[in-house]
């Protein structure tokens, strides 16, 4: 499309919009996170520059009448079950994905009933796990109802996106392994699994995200221990201060943090491939 | 395929185990296949039909007894409440999708095909994501001091001279609840747009070009037909979530606009089980109806 430059130069400027539209209200955040404290509310104006509200976040600022954010526990207990849910999602997607490279009789079935876990709303879910939980008596815990539910969500996602790399997947080579007589829990360690593992690592990180960040369902079935969400939309009801800004602010630091580690692994495992293809050829030459 | 691979489980065996090599082949699939379905079945099949059972209960004060009856449904449709609850949700979930797609498509196209260096494709989508690391519920409260009477908008607005007065509907009105849900899922109907444009083969629109079609044609007759399972994909994510929503209800609204699932919130919290289920039954009718509609228009499977 290299004859429409004006429309090209249009709906660039529009994507800039959409950008800054996008970025808008995180930007307020950032400010307003430098909001005097503790007498400084979440608007506008700032009263002065300072940055008492992420020493309040961490602990280190002076007591005061607004409870500091349960950092300690509820953070630990999203992160543990974050990752819980990571490893088990991204267990059952690979599995259930690799049984979807043979045809098999009700696979359209076994598709759907596994995208239907992405597809019904949090709440719903929530609720129906609750229900389940109140009539046979069992407790409602964020380790057992909630993580449950966590890997109904996140199982599908890792899921498709085993299932888009198999779809890409080299069949032959693997082939040619077993030919080759290895067997095919080996096969899987030594050929499927380096080619694979870039979908494994999108697959976690979707897992680990989506866990991290999920609330509808963990706000029914969690129990009283609350997850970091869950204290957030417990503010909902009272009064909102700035060190949610001051924490928002920090976690998607951390996040960036995650996502360098994230594209260096990516990264350095094409180059290994890369590598390791060049020293076959090397040795075949 | 099976064919080869029973040839080469045979092989790799030296014919001594092949019965064994052979079942595992043929039944393999199952074995993979088992703890997926069972956890869904276990975890959310059995969730979801417990919730249509107890929708029939009777509930009293403080509890539920099994014992059928329709009067939650009755109550439901005899409520003003709760019935313009419905509606509500309806329109919102409407105007919410419409807003996503006529915003979000500009970008997709501008991602998908006038951008054709992979690298700034990707940049430009990191770009969107970014915002998604903050938490969901912090995102949402991020929009009070944008519209608020003494927000960031307002500021602006005055600033620049265009108002004189500050707007005062931008904040705890249904207004701000849309503008708050379009800016947080409009990235979903982005992403998977700029998807299926960019897979689009430039060859086609050249040939069409050469063939005399003008632009604009050319976008009603090869880009937008491509682009729609995108279009269905993202439609599919927006309706999912804005249909489930009842955090950003109750943010920006200051619990006025009252949605399905603030009703699901309110009537949970106070024990109303059987009523609650009432109204998550209906949710799941109304998602089951958009999401079936939906994916006649594409095959979901064949796309990936």
């Amino acid at each position: 499309m290299h004859r429409l430059t004006s429309l090209r130069w249009i709906l660039a400027f529009y994507t800039a919009l959409f950008i800054i539209f996008l970025y808008g209200p995180f930007v307020v955040m950032a400010i307003l996170s430098f909001q005097q404290g503790p007498e400084g509310g979440p608007q506008f104006p700032i009263i002065e520059w300072s940055t008492f509200w992420y020493k309040h976040v961490l602990g280190f600022a002076p007591p005061s009448r607004i409870a500091p954010l349960p950092i300690g526990e509820a953070l630990t207990r999203s992160l543990t079950l974050a990752f819980a849910t990571m490893v088990v999602s991204t267990l059952l997607g690979t599995l259930t994905a690799q049984a979807f490279r043979t045809r098999f009789k009700g696979s359209g079935v076994v598709f759907y009933l596994v995208v239907l876990g992405m597809m019904v709303p949090g709440v719903l879910l929530g609720l129906g796990m609750a229900l389940v939980a109140d009539q046979f008596g069992i407790q409602r815990t964020w380790w057992g109802t909630a993580f449950v539910l966590h890997v109904v969500y996140t199982y599908p996602f890792a899921f498709l996106v085993m299932l888009a790399i198999f779809n890409r997947f080299d069949r032959s080579i693997e082939e040619a392994s077993w030919a080759l007589g290895v067997p095919p829990g080996r096969t899987f360690r030594k050929v499927t699994f380096p080619m694979i593992f870039p979908g494994v690592l999108s697959a976690m990180l979707f897992a680990l995200t989506l866990s991290y960040d999920e609330f509808p369902r963990t706000l029914f079935t969690g129990g009283n221990q609350v997850t970091m969400p869950i204290a957030i939309y417990g503010t909902f009801a009272v009064e909102i201060h700035p060190n949610l800004f001051a924490f928002g602010v920090l976690t998607t630091l951390f996040s960036f943090a995650l996502l360098v580690v994230y594209g260096t692994l990516m990264s350095l495992s094409i180059r290994r491939a890369r590598a390791r293809v060049s020293g076959i050829q090397e040795d075949v030459t | 395929m099976s064919l080869s691979e029973t040839a080469g489980a045979k092989m790799a065996d030296g014919g001594t185990e092949a019965p064994k090599q052979a079942f595992w082949v043929r039944n393999g699939h199952f074995l993979l296949l088992a703890p997926g379905v069972v956890w869904m079945i276990l975890f959310l099949v059995i969730p979801l039909i417990m919730m249509v059972y107890v929708s029939f209960w009777t509930q009293t004060t403080f509890a539920i007894k099994s014992d059928l009856t329709t009067k939650s449904w009755v109550t439901f449709f005899a409520s003003e409440t709760y019935f313009g609850a419905l509606l509500r949700t309806l329109r919102i979930w409407l105007t919410v999708l419409f807003f996503t797609l006529l915003i979000g498509y500009p970008t997709a196209l501008f991602i998908g095909q006038f951008v054709r260096n992979k690298t700034v494709q990707t940049i430009l989508l990191v770009a969107c994501v970014i915002p998604f690391w903050t938490s969901f519920l912090i995102r949402v409260l991020a929009w009070r001091p944008m519209l608020g009477k003494e927000g960031a908008i307002n500021i602006v607005l005055q600033k620049i001279g265009i108002i004189s007065e500050p707007i005062e509907v931008l904040l705890f009105t249904e207004l701000s609840v849309i503008i708050g849900m379009v800016q947080i899922y409009v990235v979903f109907m982005v992403g998977p747009i700029a998807f299926m444009l960019a897979r689009i083969d430039e060859s086609l629109i050249e040939a069409a070009r050469d063939l005399g079609a003008s632009a604009w044609t050319i976008f009603r007759k090869i880009i937008f037909p491509l682009s729609l399972p995108g279009v269905v994909v993202g439609a599919i994510f927006v309706s999912v979530m804005v249909l489930g929503e009842f955090a950003t209800a109750a943010a920006l609204s200051g619990r006025k606009v009252n949605l399905l699932g603030n009703i699901i919130v309110t009537q949970v919290g106070s024990l109303k089980w059987a009523f609650a289920a009432v109204v998550g039954v209906i949710l799941t009718v109304v998602m089951a109806i958009v999401i079936t509609t939906l994916l006649r228009v594409v095959n979901l499977r064949r796309e990936l």
